[in-house]
């Protein structure tokens, strides 16, 4: 009982040989292309390279930079505004001056005319009256 | 009820506002805005205290004249002057320089020259705002067929000082103060002409 159990198991399990053309069979079934692997970064600590001379210096030329730039705008702003200011008084003294002068010709003909009137009459039909 | 007073009460100090603000000696002046296109030449100059003091720190100490200016408006708190130039015969209007000339029929007020020409067809009368012994405000109106003018000068206006003024650009002094005919000026002797 047990030997032919035996035997029909070894002969299930023996080794058979494939038929002709199973590789090529195989290898037409399988897919055409290749599937492109899954690829997942991951993020590594990379070790920190020695700093060179240039990289040492950006940030304090960066803030040296960002200073001078800051003192030539200031220096801009302040000379425009000294410009401005400088214009708008010019300006506002040629008005004063102008106003002034104005003034001065309006006396000029107001004192003519006291002049004239204290001066001996030079027409007897002086049309002009004053006081 | 008490909101309708308030309302009157906020309205009349509003309206009092710039009449409070309008210094002794000062005459409101309009703006003529119809006459800038009309007139050939214009000189509109508002300078109160503020724009006075700025101006004149820009006023030089080397040329005698903006030095002399710089002395006289230290005393003073507004310059004003509107003064057109036109091509045609009385393009302006005479009713708003009545206005003007009204105001200064108001008590302080006193007209201390007038001159009318009937030959040059020309009026200028100036006008002086004295309180006490001093005056403190200085008008002038001057008006010809093609040109009028309107100043006025507030602040401490000392006859000295409208002496200086005079004097300075040009003008020979106009003797208010003592009547007296201004000196005349002096003439220098010929100097001996070398052999």
């Amino acid at each position: 009982m047990n030997e032919d159990i035996e035997n029909r198991l070894r002969n299930a399990l023996r080794r058979i040989d494939p038929p002709d053309g199973f590789t090529e069979k195989l290898l037409a079934a399988l897919p055409g292309r290749e599937v492109p692997a899954r690829v997942t970064s991951l993020r590594v600590a990379r070790p920190a390279l020695p700093a060179g001379r240039w990289q040492r210096l950006a940030a304090p030329g960066a803030l040296a930079a960002s200073l001078l730039a800051a003192v030539f705008v200031g220096q801009q702003i302040g000379e425009r505004r000294y410009a401005n200011e400088q214009r708008a008084g010019l300006e506002a003294s040629r008005e004063l001056m102008q106003a002034l002068r104005v003034t001065s010709r309006k006396l000029d003909v107001a004192y003519q005319a006291v002049h004239d009137h204290d001066a001996p009459p030079a027409n007897v039909d002086a049309e002009e009256s004053r006081t | 009820m008490n909101a309708r007073i308030f309302l009157c009460v906020a309205l009349l100090g509003l309206a009092a506002g710039p009449v409070a603000a309008q210094s002794r000696g000062q005459i409101k002046l309009p703006e003529f805005p119809s006459l800038a296109d009309k007139a050939s030449e214009s000189v509109v100059v508002t300078l109160d205290q503020k724009l006075l003091g700025f101006a004149a720190s820009w006023l030089s100490d080397k040329d005698p004249e903006e030095a002399k200016a710089k002395q006289i408006v230290n005393s003073l708190t507004g310059v004003y002057v509107r003064s057109y130039t036109f091509e045609k015969d009385y393009a302006y209007p005479k009713a708003e320089i009545d206005a003007v000339r009204r105001q200064l029929d108001a008590p302080g007020w006193s007209r201390i020259v007038e001159a009318r020409s009937k030959h040059e067809q020309s009026d200028v009368n100036v006008f002086m705002y004295v309180e006490g012994d001093k005056a403190h405000g200085l008008a002038i109106i001057a008006s010809e067929p093609r040109e009028f003018t309107i100043v006025n000068i507030v602040g401490s206006i000392r006859l000295e000082d409208l002496h200086d003024l005079e004097g300075n650009f040009g003008v020979p002094k106009l003797d208010i103060e003592t009547g007296k005919e201004a000196p005349a000026p002096k003439q220098e002797a010929p100097k001996p002409r070398k052999p």
